[in-house]
């Protein structure tokens, strides 16, 4: 094989990359991996939690020994309208529920475990077009003019891989599947996190801190990552809110997270697009769309690391096996990798409970989720179980009628769950005499 | 606390990444509408990126434009935005 010919280019090193050209190169492939950014990582924005239901998978333990912030244990859900706050607090018993990270720190180190294992690392390159022959992906072609060859390309460039986009393959997407979210990143220094947050994680829905998605923060080793953004719709952007940022600030200044961060220093901004569907066709002659790039995220239940890493291995396994038979047709290539996919529990179940909930959440306003998900956590007993459970049967039926079902049953309790708000009034009034 | 957009990049010219293709722009101005960083400034009756510099590379405009108007790429090896708290 030449200098510039190899059996796989993995193009990316977010998560899919140095998780795909790692397991590339431990079953025997020549493998080169390129990034653009001088330093793996520092051109992503995520909410940057792994998520524990994955981690749990074999494959993935080697990722436990990378560069970890925090240890995740608890989570508290805010549900805020001016009314009132609910918090409903979660402390299961199983112990570590997630890991939160640096993208910056977490992406290097994985990158150097797939140098390690025998990849070609090439940073500071951009791939800038494919090489294709014959309705088939046969390289790659860089900023500095070089071009280089591999049976397989493994597109591991996100969201709007250049490759994916060059193949054909990666549409433009707004409205109800593409979501814009910015995040802060806030020093507050190690003790006060641990005072403040300690390990758990929050979320937030309020009218007017996001569009249609779960406002976050989560807590890192001396700083808290603050998230929120939503669908791009016609509604996202309007006169009241100019851009994502207007959302963060009403996040920001909920008198609750204000109290929470006060004193702290804001060191980072970032904004990313997340796709909220997979791309129907991730497979061509010569070339596998992993991660963000083959749409693996699920925005809604905040996922797309562990799709990463796991749709990253499979193209790999997939490469390997059409490399083996002699046959890296789209046909070969997809059959193996939709094989591995489909075996995969976290990917399918996940996948299923977003898409249903993402229905049910989209015909109701950001105002109307929060008293419903009020409801359901304080009621208790007889009231919320009557929400609950028709809701949750909805969900799990695919049955929307049951869902408005639920919806309409919250409005005729309303009298019974509300506590008058005059009621402090009329009771100041009584104890002064 | 109010937002303030930190943003690192790394020295080095980016290359011109973004392009308007002049011919297919309406100056339907979604591009700057979706903007988070106020990258597109109408120019007669098109919009152009003119600054490019305060581009972050989402890419939200190049997914809004609904008529092949702006050509989207990736800045140079090693330039662009750096983010190092992603």
């Amino acid at each position: 094989m030449k200098e510039n010919e190899y059996d796989v280019i993995v193009v990316g090193a977010g998560c899919a990359g140095p998780a795909a050209a790692k397991k590339a190169a431990e079953l025997g492939l020549k493998t080169l991996l390129l990034e653009k950014s001088q330093v793996p990582g520092e051109k992503n924005v995520s909410g940057t939690c792994l998520n524990g239901a994955a981690l749990i998978i074999p494959e993935l333990h080697y990722l436990l020994e990378g560069p970890i912030e925090r240890e995740i244990r608890e989570m508290r859900t805010h549900h805020i309208n001016k009314d009132r706050t609910t918090i409903f607090h979660e402390i299961p018993s199983e112990g570590i529920l997630l890991l939160s990270v640096r993208r910056d720190h977490f992406d290097s180190w994985h990158t150097e475990q797939a140098r390690k294992a025998g990849v070609d690392v090439k940073l500071s390159t951009t791939v800038v077009d494919i090489i294709e022959d014959d309705e088939t992906v046969k390289g790659v072609i860089t900023d500095s003019g070089v071009q280089y060859y591999a049976k397989v390309v493994i597109d591991a460039a996100g969201v709007n891989s250049i490759v994916g986009r060059k193949a054909g393959l990666i549409p433009k997407r707004k409205g109800k599947n593409m979501i814009l979210y910015t995040t802060v990143c806030v020093h507050l220094g190690k003790e006060i996190i641990d005072e403040r947050f300690g390990d758990c994680i929050e979320y937030y829905l309020s009218p007017g801190i996001q569009h249609k998605t779960w406002p976050w923060i989560f807590p890192k080793k001396d700083t808290v990552t603050v998230g929120t953004g939503g669908y791009m719709d016609e509604n996202l952007i309007n006169d009241e809110f100019p851009n994502v940022n207007k959302y963060m600030d009403n996040f920001l200044n909920l008198p609750i997270v204000k109290k929470k961060l006060e004193g702290g220093k804001i060191v980072a901004w970032g904004l990313h697009l997340e796709y909220d569907e997979v791309i129907e066709r991730r497979v061509k002659n010569g070339l596998i769309l992993t991660g963000e790039a083959g749409g693996f995220v699920i925005p809604f239940l905040g996922e797309g690391m562990p799709e990463a890493f796991f749709t990253g291995i499979y193209a790999a396994e997939a490469a390997a096996n059409a490399i083996k038979i002699g046959d890296c047709s789209k046909t070969k290539l997809s059959e193996k990798y939709e094989e591995l996919i489909a075996d995969n529990f976290f990917m399918q179940a996940f996948r299923h409970v977003a898409a249903v909930n993402k229905e049910a959440i989209l015909t109701k306003s950001d105002e109307e989720i929060t008293r419903m998900m009020q409801s359901v956590i304080m009621g208790g007993g007889f009231i919320s179980n009557a929400i609950h459970t028709k809701w949750l049967k909805g969900v799990e039926d695919e049955n929307f009628e049951l869902i408005q079902d639920a919806y309409d049953f919250l409005e005729l309790i309303q009298p019974y769950a509300q506590v008058d708000t005059d009621f402090e009034n009329i009771y100041n009034e009584r104890r002064k005499k | 606390m109010k937002t303030e957009m930190i943003v690192d990049y790394y020295p080095g010219e980016t290359g011109e990444f973004i392009k308007v293709i002049e011919a297919n722009c309406t100056g339907c101005g979604e591009c700057a509408k979706f903007c988070t960083r106020d990258v597109w400034e109408l120019d007669g009756s098109i919009y152009r990126p003119k600054n490019l510099k305060l581009c972050v590379e989402c890419g939200a405009c190049w997914n809004v434009c609904e008529f092949e108007a702006i050509e989207f790429n990736e800045p140079k090896g090693g330039t662009g935005v750096r983010f190092s708290y992603g």
